[in-house]
């Protein structure tokens, strides 16, 4: 067995143990599969940071040409990850915070939190401070497909909303009712 | 007469503690002298000595043969040890064989081949290939001894390993390494059943045992032709 890095058409340098058969295999003893999720969870984080990837369904382990395809399956030893053993992964991410199920009440797709809400947050802030937008009312739409590409470019709504409603709690954002649904105020840091 | 008798038993015991007394101190310049050219030595070549893996080899050895041994002595550590600091270089050296062996044990289930280990140490020093040698990290491993943790240079089929859990290997699991070697990592139970003529029970329980007790392989649910493999460790180059 020899374990080499790889990288893949994306540009994303697969660590070595991808290419380790086993990696693609629950593994029994429940300590070596500790290390094995923990390797994975790293791998998902890495990855969709990489693509900019946000939901990660269990059917992704089922299809091919699926946007999770390069790392949950290595063509290079016929090796894949099956679909239970992906659910477990997700639930141990939503058991840590670093995804949440969406919608909630199923376990089949969960947001991965490659950068945490609170961080998204921040990242919301900085945006709306520096491209000047702040004491404008914004729509939704108006932060997920800006004119101008963002960091927030496609987030999905259910993770903007938990961003906003963490600003909330400082005071520097407000949902407001408009004419066609929801839009959000930011206010400047109060002193 | 009486007198002249004492007087020459006297002068011959005189004689015979002057002479013993010569020898001591004759002992003790030699001594004094063999001491001085050691310092010398071991000044001079202090930095070799610690830097440079195959003098050190040829010190120890040097030491070996004329039954100096360069860690030991009455004090801590020894006065050679203090010379060259030698002896704080092999604990060192020993801690951070630990690091290494703990800090891969859940990927290695406390079993790493030895060039392994001197790559990761080597790494860890910051120096390059060739800045420790195998013969060091035995050594550090035998200082390492009185705190029982049961560190260990073990050879599984003409490789040198070392294992740092206190749990020995038993015959069944050396055979299995050693095929998992000539199998680049990877056993099943035939093979076990054809090549070492074991029966299926014994292969399945020493393979289930490696696996689920001690941790020291991963499994492979997908394997091509017997849909099931134990991998076991990395090739030994």
């Amino acid at each position: 067995m020899s374990l080499s890095t790889h990288t893949t058409i994306s540009g994303f340098l697969l660590p070595s143990i991808h290419s380790a058969p086993p990696f693609f295999t629950e593994q029994p003893n429940p300590t070596t599969q500790s290390i094995a999720t923990e390797q994975w969870i790293r791998l998902i984080l890495s990855y969709a940071r990489h693509r900019k990837l946000f939901v990660l369904r269990v059917e992704d382990a089922e299809t091919t040409d699926g946007d999770w395809e390069e790392i949950l399956r290595n063509d290079r030893i016929n090796r894949k990850v099956l679909p239970g053993h992906l659910s477990n992964f997700m639930k141990v991410m939503v058991e840590r915070n670093l995804a949440g199920y969406e919608p909630p009440r199923q376990m089949r797709s969960v947001l991965v939190y490659w950068r945490l809400p609170e961080e998204w947050a921040e990242v919301l802030y900085d945006w709306v401070v520096s491209s000047g937008q702040l004491s404008t009312i914004l729509t939704f739409y108006d932060i997920t497909d800006p004119p101008i590409e963002s960091p927030l470019t496609n987030i999905p709504i259910p993770l903007l909303r938990k961003a906003i409603a963490i600003l909330g709690k400082t005071g520097r954002s407000q949902l407001i009712a408009i004419a066609d649904g929801e839009g959000v105020r930011f206010l400047p840091r109060s002193k | 007469m009486f007198y002249g008798l004492l007087f020459q038993q006297y002068a011959k015991r005189q004689l015979s503690s002057e002479l013993s007394r010569a020898q001591v101190e004759n002992l003790h310049s030699q001594l004094n002298q063999f001491r001085t050219a050691l310092v010398r030595f071991a000044s001079t070549h202090r930095e070799s000595i610690r830097s440079d893996p195959s003098f050190r080899h040829a010190f120890q050895q040097m030491c070996s043969s004329i039954g100096v041994d360069p860690l030991a002595g009455p004090r801590k550590g020894g006065w050679w040890a203090e010379l060259l600091g030698l002896g704080d270089w092999q604990y060192e050296l020993g801690v951070q064989i630990v690091d290494v062996c703990v800090s891969t044990r859940e990927r290695n289930g406390g079993l790493i081949e030895m060039s392994e280990l001197v790559r990761l140490v080597s790494k860890l020093r910051g120096v390059g290939e060739g800045g420790i040698t195998e013969d060091d990290v035995v050594r550090s491993i035998k200082t390492l001894q009185p705190l029982g943790a049961g560190y260990e240079v073990v050879e599984i089929d003409g490789c040198q390993m070392v294992r740092s859990v206190v749990k020995a290997l038993d015959e069944d699991q050396t055979v299995i390494l050693s095929i998992a070697r000539e199998q680049g990592g990877r056993v099943i139970e035939d093979h076990l059943i054809q090549r070492k003529r074991w029966t299926r029970d014994r292969a399945r329980a020493a393979l289930e045992n490696m696996l689920l007790r001690d941790g020291m392989c991963w499994l492979d649910a997908q394997d091509e032709k017997s849909g099931r493999a134990e991998i076991v460790y990395r090739k030994c180059d």
